[in-house]
């Protein structure tokens, strides 16, 4: 039987070292980590916007394609556009300065992305939605950050949850089915973002919503539930910079 | 000692067939069930299972001469969390879509049986490098089941063959599309965690009745 004191000593030292082996091992390694994170926030961007995937293999490969094909730039709820450092913008609190990402082809817009962030069930989730150039249908939605539980509100990450959101299926007179994106806006024009429904979405003629409406997850409702709020108040906070583009083509 | 004598061979050997810690233990299914899902999921899990056991192994085994017994635990648990958390941020610089795939799986290797089990039941006992043998062996014993399971509920769940290779995953093999317009169609139950209780329950039963093994009536 050891004395109290030795069993004390015991454990300082080894809280001391393993310790400071954690210390050792995050400091010589942060750098590489924060440059992951930065390249993985990137390439959240531009898989919303539908880059090539062979575009986006390698951390150099995804800096060099976000600098050559996008614009970043920030706005003010008015729609005007903001001097700001881009990257360290606090996407969650930050309401006055609002980051937008614009693929440009050959000077032609061809999407929009938009950093959307609140609240699910255990955590923040953090994500961008990516619009066509109509600033109505979307092109793609990417969700990079959350602390979800892994399969249910997790699901928001991947690719059958974000296919909801570009494959409306729609009917034409002949009765193929052809898929469009969900829209943003109603027939006025106004924005009513897109909702997130428990079970799935009903396709029925008799609801005039589907259109605006993605196929929840299982399990996953407050998640979901969140997900529907803070995609309408992020987009709502674009309205003017999105009435701008539509109808003037530029910020 | 002899690195490769009979016994050291038994220490490696024994915990990958007849004394299986998945298949005959049944410690460490929680992980088993869950990062099963692809093939490049369960060989990084294996390969991060193997490092924490063989370190936690040799660094226990080391100072188990001056462990006070009433703390043993709580010192098991403190070297075998941080071990975890290094492999967490080295997955974290290095293979960064892997360890985001296997996100919270890979923290909770700390509370995988396994490795504390054999901290307690081994390295504690013996000496430095049969600890460290004995790592190897139960971690390759996890491996093996591991990986047989993911194989079949990515290639049947899936129909993938997914090889790690640093990025999102190298698909080695998939099945042609000619065979889904021929009527074939993936099992989606084996990608939720039923199928993986029943993959698992069919190769414990495999490898219990390969390793001649008979439960006590």
């Amino acid at each position: 039987m050891h004395s109290n004191n030795y069993t004390l000593g015991f454990v300082f030292i080894v809280t001391i070292i393993l310790g400071s082996m954690l210390s050792f091992t995050k400091d010589s390694i942060k750098d590489l980590q924060e440059e992951n994170l930065k390249a993985d926030v990137q390439k959240t961007i531009l898989r919303s916007l539908k880059f090539d995937e062979s575009l986006l293999q390698t951390n150099e490969l995804i800096e060099q394609t976000f600098k050559s094909y996008i614009d970043a730039k920030c706005v003010n709820i008015e729609g005007v556009i903001v001097e700001c450092a881009i990257e360290e913008i606090d996407i969650e609190k930050n309401v006055d300065v609002l980051p937008v990402y614009i693929r440009k082809d050959n000077n032609e817009i061809k999407g929009i992305a938009l950093p959307v962030a609140g609240k699910g069930l255990w955590s923040t989730i953090f994500g961008y939605i990516a619009l066509n150039p109509d600033t109505d249908s979307v092109l793609g939605i990417q969700f990079y950050k959350h602390g979800e539980t892994p399969g249910l509100g997790g699901e928001v990450e991947k690719k059958w949850f974000t296919d909801n959101f570009i494959n409306h299926p729609q009917e034409d007179s002949s009765g193929s089915i052809t898929y469009v994106p969900k829209k943003i806006r109603d027939s006025n024009g106004k924005i009513v973002s897109i909702k997130v429904v428990k079970g799935g979405v009903d396709y029925s003629d008799s609801n005039m919503e589907s259109i605006h409406q993605v196929d929840g997850i299982s399990g996953a409702t407050v998640t979901a539930d969140g997900v529907t709020d803070f995609l309408l108040e992020d987009l709502l906070r674009y309205e003017k910079t999105l009435d701008k583009i539509r109808d003037y083509g530029t910020i | 000692m002899e690195l490769f004598n009979s016994e050291s061979k038994k220490i490696i050997s024994d915990p990958i067939n007849v004394n299986n810690p998945i298949s005959l233990q049944v410690l460490g299914i929680c992980s088993a069930l869950a990062v099963t899902i692809r093939l490049d999921q369960a060989i990084i899990m294996t390969l991060a299972v193997i490092f924490v056991l063989c370190s936690s192994n040799v660094i226990l085994s080391i100072i188990r001469n001056y462990i006070p017994n009433r703390v043993r635990i709580v010192i098991m648990l403190s070297v075998i969390a941080s071990l975890v958390s290094v492999v967490d941020e080295l997955l974290k610089a290095y293979l960064y879509d892997m360890s985001k795939q296997l996100s919270v799986f890979v923290g909770l290797i700390i509370t995988n049986c396994i490795i504390m089990g054999r901290a307690e039941a081994f390295a504690l006992k013996n000496g430095p490098s049969k600890a460290f043998l004995d790592g190897i062996g139960n971690g390759f014993g996890y491996g093996l089941i591991i990986i047989i399971v993911s194989f079949f509920r990515e290639l049947f769940g899936a129909g993938t063959i997914t090889l790690p290779d640093g990025g999102a995953g190298y698909v080695l093999w998939r099945i042609p599309e000619s065979w889904y317009a021929a009527g074939y169609e993936n099992i989606g139950l084996l990608v939720l965690s039923p199928g993986a209780f029943i993959i698992l329950g069919l190769v414990i039963w495999v490898q219990r009745e390969m390793a001649g093994v008979e439960e006590d009536a």
